[in-house]
Order: structure tokens, then C-alpha cells, then sequence
């Protein structure tokens, strides 16, 4: 029984559950409670000493200083069925929507500024072009009318084929209801949508800033699919008090007051298998756990299938296809974590004052085609001259410094491997070119210099799999955000719908629909998959 | 030709549909319970500010069996659908002035319930809406729609709610403007009710 565990853990810890889940990031805690209070008995195992996978938050610069390692903006607050479900505000969890959510400071000391309130935003707009302004008061709006809808279908849902979802676009009608939903959207990039619709530069630049830092690579055809649903949470952003790590914390607290458990320090080595059913886990130090109905996994495809099963559990071409055709995104994230004694002040802010209060800043891609041009050369494994985006917590949260200082966080978009010297070369090259970024940062708020810094750390691309292997790559989607490799397609078609060919293994992690950032989507649409087979009613549906 | 909301008129609207799904290959097989709820606007005549008229639809493959109107908050029957605007927009569907597709795609109208299936049954679920918008001949004895000050917007209240405030007024006869509670408006029961028929629904 559980040795070589924490004598709590050893203590904790059954031989068998009804559902054992693999990693306890927000989808494998949100699952576990959800099954919880459904009455289930329910174990969700973590490798690291945590729970919260990249809802993490540690002092990794100095004492007192709160630092969100990976999960950063939460933008499917009051969205996503489970924050209400599951009580995540009851547990502790504050969130604030800053009033100036995020902006694009530009070469020529001019800003754009997406605040909470849209006529702000749509007038920081007009002062680039005015019929940009009107345009993006419409898509808005018109998102906003849709976005029920489009959650409803395309996020909190079991996906639908790609083919079923024009049919019925087409049967609607929608292209000529819409000014801006199009079937043609599934073969257009989000490049092109911009070019349709918006003419200045800068404005199509914070747009396809904005898609990039949600994931949605902006020159990557099909993906305009996805920007009207961006465009209607463009200014939901929220961050969450104290570090995203709280709202790990209340999912687990949800989980724990249901009867579920979380186990720590428990690392899976493999998922056993009888006569082609999922029956339990054995960890790593050999303790064994049953699972009587279900197992679930969040980690990544590649660890469940080569790493956690048996070849003689999956077939040959099911292996294959895991380590050829999964797709992983061809950029990731490079972040200097820093520890400041005080707020940027931009020199943007001769131009628009709102953006001292920014909480999240581009700086510096003025057109679509900069972005596009810092792409290839990322997916080259180059590294583009930093134009980092500098996210300042402590402007709405000083809960997360001490008092008189602030946290900051600079993000530059990133190759995992680098053309020379792969991944393993980031831990060379990474304090220099976090410096780099710290520079790139001075050029727009002069008053960064190097006594506003008492601290910084870098965490690299490799960092992020080093830390999270189930972020294969870097990978912090868990999965490229690709038209072939969305909604049914994701991760691969035999696994697109949370099931697997093993009978009561389930995938529920950010390798599903619909992808990862802090949606709850695939541990709530896993959900629903789960209470069929298992037969749970779903006292979470509320129609 | 009935008035907006009458027995008549609901009778109408269901045979409608009915008619206009029979021709209609593939329909699915399986019973979906939907909720229509009208929030009196102060623009429409028919359901007075502040107060919802609550409808329940019966849909048995594809065609209409039962309907009736409930208390706004009785929530005792399970739902599959639950459809949720003001009373100036629903009117103005009735009227044919209004798309429920661009309703409900503008967030006039609130639907809540699987959107895979209405998606996978895109061309059922437009026919069973057209039938409804377009199929009836309807009077309009207090006035018809638009009504000057109608926005056609979001409705009031949440999305989802479950009503529960008081109503008056809605009378089936069209004419009324006396207080009523509970009264079925049609079909011929199946599931929990109260109130008495006013209307003779045959499924």
C-alpha cells in the first residue's frame, strides 16, 4: 500500500477508486469533482508535489513575489459551466477584469488600448482609423449576440465534425445573416479575415496579437474559424487574486469536500490493462491503485499510449499515429519573471494615458506581417529580435508583491529547439536573451532600467517540458491549434470524442477538444461522454 | 384566421409544423421537451412588462404532440430545450417581421440545450421555424408588431433563468385584461400540470 510515498499520502491512499484520474491540472481536478459529486469515488494522481499542472504559482524570483509560471489570463470566467458548477468563487477564488485589459505600444509612440468597456475601446480604435472603429463595434456586438451559441456548440460540447458544423451553416444560412460568420472562415487565416474587415495596420496587428497570445497563430489557414469567438472575449480577461494556483486550489478543495482525493507525489509508470479494459495504475515506487470503473488521463497522448500502456494494449498503427501524427504547436513560450520595485511608465502614454494601466502590452508588432516574419523565422529555430508582451499583475492585484513592488511578466513568442545547439542549448542562451527582452521592454517604458529589477528568472521553452512533460515540447496548447487538428480531430480522430480503443480509459486533458488555456472544456465535455457510459445523471446540465 | 396566442392560434402553429414536417425525410426518432419563455417587454400588448408567459412544446418525431402553457415557475418537467427572449421579438416572428435564426444568432433569443443537434438537424430545425413564422395567418387584436419602441435586443434577466416571478394578463382569448394563473392552452396533457384547459389539444 503506496510505499515510498509521504506517510499522509500512504495514509490517504486506497487500494482501489472508482475512477482514478492521470494528473491534476485544472481538467483532472475539475473532472475528479464533478464525478465527486456525482457520487463517485474518486482519486486524481499528481506527479509533482502540487496540484494545478500550469495553474502554478510560485515565488520563483524572490520571497513575497507571486509569479503565475504558465496559466496567466483567465478568459472563459463566467463562461465555462464549471466555475459556477463547482463553486470556484465559494472556494476562494477572487477574480478581477482589469479595466484596461491589454495594448499595443507602437514604434511611432502611438498606443491601442482594449478596455472592459467597449466604447473606450472602440475610441482608442478610432484614433487609428475611424471605420476600423465602427467595424469592430459591429463584430463585437454581433459576437456577442452569437457567443452563447457558439459556446454552446463549439467549446462546452463533444466537438462535431468540421463537415457537419458548414452543413449546418449552410442550412441557416448564416452568410447571409452575418456580416461577419462565413463557412469560408474554415479555409481562411485570421490574416486574411483582417484584411477583409479592418484596414489599418496597427489595428490588424493588436487583433492578431491578440489571436497569438490565445493560441491562434494568426497565418495558419483555418483558423479565422475561431476569431469571432475571440473577438466576443476579447475583454473577459480576468486574473485571478493571489495567482492562478488559487484556482487549483478550490478545484481541488471542491474535489476534496465531495469525497474525492488528491494524491501528490504519485507518479503513474503505466495504466494496466485486462482483457482490453482500463482496470487501475501501478506508480512508479510499484504501488498499484484500481480503478472499478473508469480511468482518465490529462496528460499527454504521447505518455498515455507509448509510455503508460502496454504495446500489447494498443495497436500498432494507434502507436504509429501517436508518434507521427500528433501535432504539436511550432512555437512556444520564452518568460522572464521579474521582481520590480516599480510600474512601467510608457512613453506611449503621451499619446494614450490608459496604457500605463494596461495590464497586458504588446510591444512593438505594428502590422500582421512583423508577426508573420518573427513565425518563420521561429519555426526555423531562430530567435526573432524580442518583441515580448509585458503582463503587469500588480497593477490589479497587489495582493501579489509586496507593498511598494510589483511582479512583472515578459512573454516572447519562442522556438522549443533551437537551430543550433535544440532545446538543451535555452539553458545558455536563456539569461541573455531574457535580457534582451528586458530591453526590448525598455524601448517603449523607458523607466525600466536595470535598478526597477530585483530579481528576474527566465523560464524557457525547454523549462515548460522539463517542468510539465505532459507540455510535450513546449507545447503549452498541448496540441497545435490547427484546423486538422480541432474538434473531432483532436488529438487524433480515434480519440477525438474522449474515449479511446481501450475500453474505460478516457482522455479528458487540453489534448482534446477544445485545446488547452483555462477553458474546462475538454474535462467538462469528457464529462458528458463519462456520464453516458457510466450512467451518471448529469445534475450539472442546466437547461 | 386566429389571434396571436390563442387556443386557435397555437392549434394552428402545431398543425403547421406537423404538416410541414411530414414531408420531411429522416426525421429523428425521440422526444424533446422545449420551454419557450416570453418576457412581457412593455412594447408588446400581449405579455405586459414585467411578467413571462412560460410554454412547454412537446416534440415527438418531429412533430408537435402536445403544448401547454405553465406557471413561470413550475420547473417540475425536464427540458431538453429552453428558449428565452421578450415578447416584441417573439411577436414579431409570429408576424413574420422577425427571423428566428437571426434572432437567436443576434442574442435576442436565448437558447440553451444540445447545439450539436440542432446543428446536425439544421434542416429539420429550419423548417419546424419556418412553419412557425410564416405557416399561420394571424390577427392581432391589440396590435401587431413592431411596436414603436421595440429594440428587438437582448431580453431582460439572465439567460437561463427559470422565471419565477409573478405574470398576469396573457389571456388565450386575446382580448382580456384580467389576471389568470396556471390554464393549459392545448394538446392533451402528458407530464406534470396544473391549472385547467383552455384549449383541446389532440397530439
Amino acid at each position: 500500500m503506496a510505499a515510498g510515498l509521504a506517510g499522509t499520502q500512504a495514509a490517504a491512499m486506497r487500494d482501489a477508486y472508482d475512477v482514478v484520474i492521470i494528473g491534476a491540472g485544472h481538467n483532472g481536478l475539475t473532472l475528479g469533482a464533478y464525478l465527486a459529486r456525482s457520487g463517485l469515488d474518486v482519486a486524481v494522481l499528481e506527479r509533482r508535489h502540487e496540484e494545478g499542472g500550469g495553474l502554478c504559482t510560485e515565488e520563483i524570483t524572490l520571497a513575497g513575489f507571486l509569479h503565475n509560471v504558465h496559466a496567466n489570463y483567465h478568459t472563459f470566467v463566467d463562461m465555462a459551466p464549471p466555475v459556477g458548477d463547482l463553486e470556484v468563487r465559494e472556494h476562494g477564488v477572487e477574480y478581477v477584469r482589469p479595466e484596461v485589459q491589454m495594448a499595443s505600444v507602437f514604434d511611432d509612440g502611438t498606443a491601442l488600448c482594449i478596455h472592459s468597456d467597449i466604447d473606450k475601446t472602440c475610441a482608442s480604435i478610432a484614433r487609428f482609423n475611424e471605420e476600423d472603429a465602427e467595424t469592430f463595434r459591429r463584430l463585437y456586438n454581433e459576437a456577442h449576440g452569437f457567443i452563447d451559441l457558439l459556446l454552446g456548440t463549439l467549446m462546452y460540447q463533444p466537438p462535431m465534425s468540421v463537415k457537419e458544423l458548414t452543413k449546418a451553416l449552410s442550412a441557416f444560412g448564416v452568410d447571409k445573416r452575418s456580416e461577419f460568420l462565413s463557412v469560408k472562415l474554415r479555409v481562411e487565416t485570421i490574416d486574411k479575415f483582417l484584411d477583409q474587415h479592418f484596414t489599418d495596420p496597427k489595428v490588424k496587428a493588436h487583433l492578431a496579437f491578440h489571436g497569438a497570445v490565445c493560441g491562434y497563430t494568426n497565418d495558419v489557414p483555418g483558423l479565422a474559424i475561431g476569431f469571432p469567438l475571440l473577438a466576443g472575449k476579447i475583454d473577459n480577461w480576468h486574473l485571478c487574486i493571489g495567482g492562478s494556483h488559487r484556482l487549483a486550489h478550490a478545484l481541488w478543495r471542491d474535489l476534496a469536500q465531495h469525497g474525492g482525493v488528491m494524491i501528490s507525489d504519485a507518479e503513474v509508470a503505466s495504466i494496466a490493462v485486462d482483457a482490453g479494459h482500463a482496470v487501475g495504475v501501478r506508480l512508479a515506487d510499484g504501488t498499484e491503485i484500481s480503478a472499478r470503473r473508469a480511468v482518465v488521463s490529462t496528460v499527454s497522448v504521447e505518455q498515455t499510449f507509448l509510455d503508460f500502456l502496454d504495446p500489447a494494449a494498443v495497436s500498432r498503427e494507434l502507436r504509429g499515429r501517436v508518434t507521427t501524427d500528433v501535432k504539436h504547436k511550432d512555437w512556444s513560450l520564452f518568460s522572464v519573471h521579474l521582481a520590480m520595485n516599480r510600474f512601467p511608465e510608457y512613453a506611449a502614454a503621451s499619446f494614450d494615458p490608459d496604457v500605463d494601466r494596461a495590464w497586458v502590452v504588446n510591444l512593438g508588432y505594428g502590422s500582421p506581417a512583423e508577426l508573420d516574419a518573427d513565425w518563420a523565422t521561429i519555426r526555423g529555430g531562430g530567435l526573432p529580435a524580442p518583441r515580448p508582451n509585458a503582463a503587469v499583475n500588480s497593477l490589479y492585484d497587489p495582493t501579489d508583491a509586496p507593498e511598494g513592488y510589483a511582479t512583472g511578466l515578459l512573454r516572447q513568442f519562442a522556438p522549443f529547439a533551437l537551430a543550433n545547439g535544440g532545446e538543451a542549448a535555452w539553458d545558455d542562451i536563456g539569461p541573455f536573451y531574457g535580457r534582451k527582452c528586458i530591453e526590448a521592454w525598455r524601448r517603449f517604458a523607458p523607466n525600466m532600467t536595470d535598478d526597477a529589477f530585483l530579481a528576474t528568472t527566465v523560464f524557457t521553452p525547454f523549462d515548460i517540458a522539463r517542468k510539465l512533460p505532459n507540455m510535450v515540447r513546449g507545447d503549452w496548447m498541448m496540441g497545435e491549434i490547427s484546423l486538422d487538428n480541432m474538434l473531432d480531430q483532436r488529438p487524433l480522430p480515434e480519440l477525438g470524442q474522449y474515449r479511446t480503443p481501450v475500453e474505460r480509459l478516457y482522455m479528458a486533458g487540453s489534448t482534446q477538444h477544445p485545446h488547452g488555456f483555462i477553458t474546462f472544456g475538454p474535462a467538462y465535455n469528457a464529462l458528458q461522454v463519462m456520464a453516458e457510459d457510466l450512467g451518471i445523471e448529469p445534475w450539472w446540465r442546466k437547461i | 384566421m386566429p389571434a396571436i396566442y390563442t387556443t386557435e392560434w397555437y392549434e394552428a402553429v402545431r398543425e403547421a409544423i406537423n404538416a410541414s414536417v411530414a414531408g420531411i425525410k429522416g426525421v429523428p426518432e425521440g422526444a424533446w421537451t422545449c420551454r419557450v419563455e416570453i418576457i412581457g417587454d412593455s412594447a408588446s400588448p400581449y405579455v405586459q412588462g414585467g411578467a413571462e408567459r412560460h410554454f412547454l412544446v412537446r416534440i415527438e418525431s418531429g412533430l408537435c404532440s402536445w403544448y401547454r402553457e405553465v406557471d413561470p415557475g413550475d420547473e417540475a418537467m425536464v427540458l431538453d430545450y429552453r428558449f428565452r427572449g421578450p415578447a416584441a421579438v417573439f411577436d414579431a416572428i409570429a408576424a413574420g417581421i422577425d427571423d428566428p435564426i437571426d434572432a437567436a444568432l443576434r442574442g435576442a433569443v436565448k437558447v440553451r440545450g444540445d447545439m450539436r443537434f440542432l446543428m446536425r438537424q439544421a434542416d429539420l430545425v429550419k423548417t419546424l421555424l419556418d412553419a412557425y413564422a410564416t405557416a399561420v395567418d394571424t390577427t392581432w387584436p391589440r396590435g401587431r408588431p413592431p411596436y414603436e419602441g421595440s429594440t428587438g435586443g437582448s431580453p431582460a434577466g439572465d439567460t437561463g433563468g427559470n422565471g419565477g416571478g409573478s405574470r398576469s394578463g396573457g389571456d388565450t382569448g386575446g382580448n382580456g385584461s384580467g389576471s389568470r394563473s396556471g390554464g393549459d392552452i392545448g394538446g392533451n396533457g402528458g407530464g406534470s400540470r396544473s391549472g385547467g384547459d383552455t384549449g383541446g389539444g389532440n397530439a
